[in-house]
């Protein structure tokens, strides 16, 4: 009897129930290698896993179901037949696909006893948790960050669901500071990411790379505009076609391409003078190189000319050998995508006069790299089934929320367990009628911004369906396809919005229903289209952030704005709740910071110290005393 | 081969970005022990293999059970009735072919018997599920040796690690709170010729306003302490008058109002960290008194001679100071201005890292030793610690026992040390009954009875007047002395981090136990 060694400690009930209950992995990365192993291994019989991603070689390191030669393969399907080797007896079925795809409905997921997360991307998470609330099937959150990480556990008006705590939405950048005035190595890096796509994938209107006229703060005199126009002359013609086609007619010849973005188009930038007024101008590029580099250095700016010239080169032939209208999309593992940004990026911190950064620091900041270990994944895999073992014992007064530190803090603790918070009732995910308001301008916002900015990305919808209560159910928006195209362009004054309207956003699949109430403002800060009543402001960066933290806490994955990959990148991000986000001048985005205020339970005292600090990173002096938060000073 | 570098790179990039290449190569360079595959010892070696360690070999006796095969995830049905440590090292080389994995099928204490030799080769000895008195055998060896031993169990829904150093040194401890090292307190002379080079009054706009906040804290502090009666700033209020007299600084337009010039924000925002006196600290200041670097022997390890060479550079040509870091901050300021600033702090470290090296050489030469300092990665003087654990006899023995520790944790009787005093109450059962309690069902009732006595006679041995619950006898009769996987997970995790930390001499380890608590998922460690 194999289960012998674990029918002690369980008692016989549970083992029984694990043999017969179906489980769901979503998710085969870092945690979700783990997991499966160990869900087996504690006799989990009937287990489903899903994953979109493919492996890669950065995965080898801690994803050990997989090999050098599975590289490029289903993550899902390879875990799966890398389990099934060492247990044969486990029945495991794998889906390489996206979660969020509508095969996968309530009804899917009440197939399930338990769901366990093992995901990468707040997208994701929102949609699972919302799937795993209209089904009311319990969940496990979890995530890691270098050495940190978390288990939680949600239980429909049991607990806080994923969403309840609003999390901080990330740093945007303008779009004059990426076009005109960059003061950061960051927005450099992101110039880079976008003009990859704009070159060689996929075109988006809100990630434009040459100069931006409409800068309000480069409004010039009307006498200087005979010199703008001369300037402007040589890319007149560019003007009216797209960035990519301009590319394409020159054969993406790389000197052309350099002496366009970072000569002409400096060029014209200084000619908008009042920018430059009280900051450095910045200094244009002659095409020119010397032989000899060393890769992970920061190189020379000819270096730099010479690898943005054999990137171009490498991926023009990418480009090539896909056919016509192929697009390439970028990834931060693929070398040749990666030298690009790197050259681009370096380029323009060297032209407005930036510290140039190595190739290494480049990748971390564009790709939202997270660092990611065996051992802090090894740990967390090992709590969550702990954590579903108590959910399929019905335990949930035992479940907990449990934080991994670096190290023990000065309670001595690694592990800090937190009482499961109750349900936030204003929450707009899980509450019994949720509720919005947002403000916004009715004559300037479209319908396709209520559809893409608010309901979907930020409201986290995947097919939103919209009807305006205005006694005639006028549908606003439908996610049948070419139902309310139509719509999309015009305005909400359009339809008869006006300030006080009550809009009803539907998705189906989620089987969640928001309702909208709208609150007219004329005058948005500059580059905000709306804002969320109530949203937490985002959270004050800690004062002073340790060096070698500032690289490896940069960013992760969710950063939508500044990352371009539509693909599944990395896994394993922290997802609430760090004091570690980077406050540095260097980084983009913030890690997902949770305000959570937190009933700690500590064993020893049964004390229960609300809103603790996640992580100690004052000086080890021995702390006694209750009260643990900690007033970082300047 | 260059070509091999970048696969690696790849391979590790995500941990490089952790601790480094340096950290890495330590990593490649280590060859690890594992005493017992059992399914904690193979999730620690799994956490191992897979960040690349250099090698390692799995010393065990055992013949594969099917209980083994049950919870240990680098076995399967095949291996039954093969050797362990041949069986399990076969499924872990697979992890990774850059890892070189060996095996001895052979049981420790015949080992120790014949050759306890064998463990000295090692750059750290793990062992797993290990009984107590072999456990105390290798602990003296590996002890005597000057080998690192980390001792790992899984026991039930307990988990329990114990490191056993007699001294571990931390060159990069990687602390949460590091200060910038500056030196604005006390300017080296190339730092102030440096500052004197600046004349704010006269500068252009732009100068002015990419000016880095170095320059101009550096800048005002003289004027401060010409009319301060040469004294810095001391306390929040004239902190804040400092803060005052920079805020004037910044320039203002035609109509008097104040430009906008953000490197003057910084120097405000830095006051705090710019007046840090550099000063050398607690942590390091120990290491200065230890008897190691005192007395500089032929058999001195590097790491000692380094620390006294510090301490002389400090005595000497520091004046009461470290070596200069050599790395300042990213801040405002054109790359020209930024560049000769970070060059004037970057020359004075590595001026003073030759000069430390000197006191290196000095010191070797006088024990009759050749330098062999090749590589010596660019460290800080600063993160330098060291760590010092117990050896197991000490606390075993009667009369070297933390006490102290055990009763005042057990005030609290749910306290994890509750069940640190129920893992060695078990082992005095094992001693007793050549088994653990409670592994057949048809004996736990009894054995319940049998575990409460070798409670009592550890406690009385010891003189401990503590109480421990009957629920926790309960308890551990339950566990059967079962390995359940999903802890042995975790403890593989936790162990294997703490045995990267020991290899790349980076980041704290624990010192000197670790208890986990699965059931109500808490921890604790102890000083025993």
């Amino acid at each position: 009897m194999f289960l012998a060694g674990i029918l002690g400690p369980l008692r016989k009930e549970l083992a029984d129930s694990l043999s017969s209950c179906r489980v769901l992995v979503v998710g085969a990365g870092g945690i979700g290698c783990e997991l499966l192993k160990n869900l087996v291994l504690t006799g989990f019989k009937n287990i489903e896993v899903i994953d979109l991603d493919t492996i890669d070689v950065s995965n080898l390191n801690r994803q050990f179901l997989f090999q050098k030669n599975h590289v490029g393969k289903s993550k899902a399907q390879v875990a799966k037949e890398s389990v099934l080797r060492f247990c044969p007896s486990a029945n495991i079925t794998a889906y390489h696909d996206s979660v969020m795809n509508p095969d996968y409905n309530v009804e899917f997921f009440r197939n399930f006893q338990l769901v366990m997360n093992a995901l990468d991307n707040r997208a994701a998470r929102n949609h699972v948790n919302r799937m795993c609330l209209a089904a009311d099937i319990p969940l496990i959150e979890s995530g890691t960050a270098g050495y940190l990480g978390q288990v939680t556990v949600i239980k429909k008006g049991m607990t806080e669901c994923y969403e309840c705590q609003p999390k901080p939405t990330q740093k945007t950048f303008p779009g004059c500071t990426i076009r005109n005035t960059p003061s950061e190595p960051i927005h450099c890096i992101v110039w880079a990411k976008y003009l990859f796509n704009q070159l060689f994938g996929e075109e988006d209107a809100d990630q434009e790379v040459s100069p931006d006229t409409a800068d309000p703060e480069a409004a010039w005199n009307p006498e200087e505009t005979a010199a703008r126009a001369s300037a402007s002359d040589q890319d007149g013609d560019i003007k009216r076609v797209s960035t990519k086609d301009w590319a394409r007619s020159t054969g993406y010849d790389p000197v052309k391409l350099f002496n366009k973005l970072f000569k002409d188009d400096i060029m014209y930038l200084l000619t908008m003078d009042k920018l430059w007024k009280k900051r450095k101008a910045p200094v244009p590029l002659d095409w020119h190189w010397t032989y000899g580099l060393k890769d992970q250095q920061v190189l020379s700016v000819g270096g730099y000319s010479q690898l943005f010239q054999r990137s171009v080169e490498t991926l023009r032939a990418q480009l090539k050998e896909k056919g016509d209208s192929a697009e390439l999309v970028w990834d931060k593992d693929d070398p040749p995508a990666m030298d690009f940004v790197t050259a681009a990026a370096n380029l323009r911190m060297h032209i407005f006069s930036m510290n140039m950064k190595s190739r290494f620091d480049v990748k971390s900041m564009a790709g939202n790299i997270i660092p990611a270990i065996a051992t802090t994944n090894a740990v967390i895999a090992g709590l969550i089934v702990l954590e579903a073992l108590k959910i399929l014992n019905s335990d949930f007064q035992q479940c907990r929320t449990i934080f991994l530190n670096k190290q023990p803090n000065p309670r001595k603790k690694l592990l800090v367990p937190c009482a499961l918070d109750r349900p936030n009732p204003n929450c707009y995910v899980c509450a019994s009628k949720p509720e919005v308001t947002v403000k916004l301008c009715v004559h300037k916002t479209i319908v396709q911004t209520l559809q893409d900015k608010i309901l979907k990305e930020k409201f986290g919808m995947v097919a939103p369906d919209v009807q305006i209560e205005d006694g005639k159910g006028t549908i606003l928006i439908s996610s049948e396809e070419g139902e309310t195209e139509a719509n999309n362009g015009k305005f909400l004054s359009d339809f008869g919005i006006r300030n006080g309207s009550r809009l009803q956003a539907d998705d189906f699949l989620q089987d969640y229903t928001l309702l909208v109430n709208v609150l007219h403002c004329e005058e948005l800060p500059r580059d905000v289209e709306f804002e969320v009543v109530g949203d937490a402001p985002e959270k004050a960066p800690p004062p002073s952030v340790p060096e070698e933290e500032k690289s490896i806490t940069n960013g992760n994955k969710d950063s939508a704005q500044p990352s371009t990959s539509t693909k599944a990148e990395d896994d394993d991000i922290l997802i609430v709740d760090s004091d570690e986000e980077p406050s540095s001048s260097t980084t983009d985005v913030s890690m997902e910071t949770g305000s959570l205020k937190r009933k700690l339970q500590d064993a020893e005292t049964g004390e229960t110290a609300s809103k603790r600090k996640r992580l100690d990173q004052q000086p080890a002096a021995e702390d006694d005393d209750d009260d643990d938060d900690i007033i970082a000073l300047d | 081969m260059a070509d091999h570098k970048t696969n690696k790179d790849q391979r590790y990039d995500r941990q490089l970005r952790l601790w480094g290449d340096h950290g890495q190569e330590a990593l490649e360079n280590a060859h690890v022990c594992l005493v017992n595959a059992a399914a904690s010892g193979t999730e620690i070696l799994k956490n191992l293999v897979l960040p690349g360690i250099g090698a390692f070999t799995i010393v065990d006796g055992h013949r594969v059970s099917g209980e083994d095969v049950g919870n240990n995830f680098f076995l399967s049905s095949d291996s039954v009735g093969k050797n362990r440590a041949q069986a399990t090292t076969e499924l872990l080389q697979e992890l990774n072919t850059d890892v070189s994995g060996n095996f001895v099928e052979e049981n420790p204490d015949r080992l120790l018997d014949n050759d306890p030799e064998f463990f000295h080769r090692f750059s750290l000895v793990i062992a797993v599920q290990l009984e107590e008195s072999t456990c105390l055998r290798l602990g003296s060896v590996l002890w005597n040796a000057a080998v690192p031993f980390l001792v790992c169990r899984t026991y039930g829904l307990v988990g329990y690690m114990r490191l056993v150093v007699r001294e571990h040194t931390v060159v990069e401890s990687h602390p949460d709170n590091a200060l910038e090292d500056l030196r604005l307190d006390q300017p080296f002379p190339e730092l102030t010729n440096h500052i004197t080079s600046y004349d704010l009054d006269n500068m252009e706009k732009k100068d002015h306003s990419h000016t880095p906040w170095v320059i101009i804290v550096a800048k005002y502090l003289q004027k401060w302490c010409r009319e301060h009666d040469f004294q810095l700033p001391r306390n929040y209020k004239e902190k804040e008058a400092f803060r005052q007299l920079l805020r004037e600084g910044i320039r203002k337009n035609e109509n008097g109002t104040p430009e906008e010039e953000e490197n003057f924000d910084e120097a405000i925002k830095n006051v705090n960290t710019a007046l840090n006196p550099s000063k050398v600290c607690v942590s390091v200041e120990d290491l200065f008194n230890a008897e190691q670097c005192e007395n500089i022997t032929s058999q001195s390890p590097a790491f000692w001679v380094m620390v006294r060479a510090v301490r002389d550079f400090v005595q000497a040509e520091g004046r009461g100071s470290l070596p200069v870091r050599g790395t300042i901050p990213d801040m405002i300021a054109d790359s020209d201005k930024f560049i000769s600033l970070q060059n004037v702090y970057r020359e004075r470290a590595l001026q003073d890292a030759a000069a430390v090296s000197r006191h290196v050489e000095s010191h070797l030469q006088a024990v009759g030793k050749v330098c062999i300092w090749g590589t010596l990665h660019m460290w800080n003087a600063a993160f330098l610690r060291v760590v010092h654990c117990r050896a197991l006899v000490e606390e075993y023995g009667v009369d070297t026992v933390h006490k102290d520790e055990i009763t005042s944790c057990m005030d609290n009787p749910d306290s994890e040390m509750v069940l640190y005093l129920m893992l060695r109450s078990v082992d005095c059962f094992y001693q007793q009954h050549s088994r653990y309690p409670g592994v057949y069902n048809y004996q736990v009732e009894d054995d319940i009875v049998r575990l409460k006595l070798c409670v009592h006679s550890l406690l009385q041995e010891y003189g401990l007047t503590v109480n421990v619950k009957d629920d926790y006898v309960h308890e551990f009769c339950r566990y059967g002395a079962a390995e359940p996987h999903t802890v042995a997970a975790f403890m593989g995790g936790a162990a294997a981090q703490e045995a990267i930390k020991l290899i790349t001499h980076q980041f704290v380890p624990f010192n000197n136990t670790f208890i986990y608590n699965a059931m109500a998922q808490t921890s604790a460690t102890f000083q025993l």
